[in-house]
């Protein structure tokens, strides 16, 4: 029961986020303009911080749940889990920022943070799972590691092209062909949900022994947990008609 | 230095600067949460926008807490697996816990919040603040409950070369975790209140336009600030009673007890230096007490003072007084938790593991790097902070961005996304 609950947090995360990443990524590209730029973060700005809550959740659980283990993989790959932290900080702080002064130099240096973090992030999460799921070292690592950053940007261009309009829409939708942007984005979450699975039957994953008390809780609480996100998606359906807070 | 000790400063670095955030944060979201409130009983314009306007401050310092935070949650397995491994199963499940039903909840109804101004239903949006609060009280909670176990341990039984979780309720029910959060949260109402009160005074010095809106938030900021100081003081004395006995030596300064709890240590655990270092740990506890004399004296005063609106109005130096004491709580509440957690030292978790047995076995040239990365973008978050903070208390309530008319107007038909 334990690594249910453990995978439901961190594949909710790798497909939800996974999304916001992507659309990071993207973001030289989709946005050519200061206010082009603004309207693509409206589409992400009311979901990232739900998003990334599930890897805080994923990291809180496995703390819990599987304390020899998260000691394991997080001191064991050191320098990658500093290096993703700190792209989670510079894209976080590009995000929530960016709004705050209205001049163009600050803006831009937020978008910079924003599309450096979150490259950051992909690559970083590639070279972990490349590491964890390939065993592999060295330079080659690299290789499944833009394999999979390729991945986060493609999923985040399906989920651009799902909440923009006009032009916009048209610049996201660019892989997805004839297809429609709703299939990609249910290929490209399945994709990382499969590198996700794939991820987790190649670690150690033997339980602490703090299930039979922290499991019920979960239990009880997740209902809840997805409904309030839930809300989320609901109130913020529509597609993106121009900038927000952020 | 040690890698041991380039290691704890790298945590005692990301825990301050996440402390500094998050005691503001606590602080100003009950503050909003009340104004809030207001404003939706009576639809008073001035208390909307007093909340937008404290709210956009609220959610800047917001930001910087988060970042803080994600570092520190992974500090832990990164630079302390000896700390996961060996008590994991049981301080580990408070972390679970308040990742679970607290700050999940918490981000997810703040994302609706911050963008559902103007959008949702007045009531569903006030709504939406409380659950943003009062989960940001739960999150304290459990971070209390599993600094609490780190301190005085309950709640686990001994199970191999680890700990296990025993009883949850008696690891919540710790006294080390429940006297420290009442604590930490009449401390963080303190720093709100101050805060509020140093900016309105600022305006109110500066006569600004808006003096009726500023006039109304010293008297809350104020208003906040006294009873919390009464309070904070109360749980913080009553700790004394659940301080750790060498601790309690250290503090007192006389050589005798010290020498009476090294031996004590040195009966149960061997031979070492089982003592905290003294200067530090005294520093840090009279500096908390001298400042909360401070605060004490200006809240004690103020009160009385804010009761005549010429004086509210027009009495400068008080004004002045005011604004300079916005940063007072926040040395407050550092020197505090430096009191705190140096006094626990040499322990990670006290009587059981060691500081250097809770360490990973990282290369002292990992440590080194991560530290300089670590503070350098603690530093630029702390000055960004600073800066983004006193300029928009500057620029006034005029210039919110926060639940203006909504820039993303709905189109006539709205065309769902998914």
């Amino acid at each position: 029961m334990e690594i249910f609950v453990l995978a439901f947090f961190a594949l909710g995360y790798l497909v939800l986020a996974g999304a916001d990443i992507g659309v990071g990524m993207t973001l030289p590209y989709l946005g050519r303009t200061a206010a082009e730029r603004r309207e693509v973060i409206a589409a992400i700005a009311p979901f990232f911080l739900g998003n990334e809550v599930w890897l805080v959740t994923a990291a809180g659980v496995l703390a819990g749940l599987f304390p020899e283990l998260e000691g394991e993989l997080l001191s064991g790959n050191y320098t990658l889990v500093v290096a993703l932290v700190l792209s989670w900080v510079v894209r976080d702080m590009g995000l929530w920022l960016r709004g705050r002064v209205e001049r163009a130099g600050w803006q831009a240096l937020c978008d910079g943070a924003t599309v450096a973090g979150s490259w950051g992030l992909a690559l970083t999460w590639g070279l972990l799972l490349s590491h964890v799921l390939l065993g592999l070292t060295g330079p080659v690592t690299v290789l499944p590691a833009l394999v999979v950053a390729a991945l986060f940007g493609t999923h985040g261009l399906a989920f651009a092209a799902l909440r923009l309009r006009g032009g916009l829409r048209e610049r996201a939708g660019v892989l997805s062909g004839g297809a429609g942007e709703a299939r990609t984005y249910a290929l490209t979450a399945a994709a990382l949900l499969a590198v996700g699975v794939l991820a987790g039957l190649r670690l150690p994953l033997h339980p602490g022994t703090s299930g039979p008390v922290l499991v019920p809780v979960v239990l009880a609480l997740v209902p809840f947990l997805v409904a309030a996100q839930g809300w989320v998606w609901w109130t913020f359906r529509h597609r993106v008609t121009g900038p927000s807070y952020l | 230095m040690e890698t041991v000790d380039l290691a704890r400063l790298q945590f005692a670095l990301t825990a301050g600067a996440h402390f500094l955030f998050v005691a503001l944060t606590l602080g100003l979201a009950t503050l909003v949460a009340l104004l809030q409130t207001r404003a939706t009983l009576t639809r008073s314009p001035v208390h909307l926008r007093m909340t937008r306007f404290w709210g956009q401050l609220y959610l800047i310092n917001y930001a910087m807490g988060i970042v803080t935070g994600l570092v520190m949650e992974f500090q832990l397995g990164l630079a302390w697996s000896g700390l996961t491994e060996y008590a994991g199963n049981v301080f580990g499940s408070a972390l679970a816990v308040e990742t679970l039903v607290a700050f999940f909840v918490e981000s997810t109804f703040l994302g609706l919040w911050i963008f559902g101004w103007n959008r949702l239903n007045r009531w569903a949006h006030l709504a939406l603040i409380w659950v943003v609060t009062l989960t940001a009280y739960a999150s304290a909670f459990w971070i209390m409950v599993a600094n609490g176990f780190l301190q005085h341990p309950a709640g686990h039984v001994p199970d191999g070369a680890a700990l296990r979780l025993a009883d949850l309720g008696a690891m919540a029910g710790n006294p080390a975790a429940q006297l420290a959060f009442w604590h930490v949260m009449g401390g963080a109402m303190l720093t709100g209140g101050f805060f509020m009160a140093g900016v309105s005074a600022y305006h109110l010095r500066r006569r600004t336009p808006e003096q009726d809106f500023f006039r109304k938030s010293l008297r809350l900021g104020l208003g906040l600030a006294l009873p919390a100081a009464m309070f904070t003081v109360t749980f913080g004395g009553l700790q004394f009673q659940t301080m750790q006995p060498s601790k309690v030596a250290v503090w007192s300064g006389r050589t005798e007890l010290m020498a009476e709890a090294q031996t004590a240590m040195t009966a149960l655990h061997g031979p070492g230096d089982w003592l905290p270092p003294v200067a530090g740990v005294r520093v840090a506890g009279v500096l908390m007490m001298v400042l909360w004399v401070v605060m004490i004296m200006v809240a004690g005063t103020g009160v009385p003072l804010m009761a005549f609106r010429p004086v509210v109005r027009a009495f400068r130096p008080w004004h002045w007084l005011l604004t300079l004491m916005i940063p007072v709580p926040f040395v407050t509440m550092l020197a505090g938790w430096v009191f705190r957690e140096m006094g626990r030292q040499p322990w990670a978790v006290y009587g059981l593991l060691t500081t250097a047995e809770a360490m990973s076995p990282v290369t002292p040239a990992q440590i080194r790097v991560s530290l300089a990365a670590f503070v350098t973008v603690f530093a630029v978050l702390v000055a960004v902070n600073y800066w983004l903070l006193a300029r928009h208390a500057r620029r006034g309530p005029g210039a919110v961005a926060l639940g203006g008319t909504p820039v993303e107007a709905a189109p006539a038909a709205p065309v769902p996304a998914f």
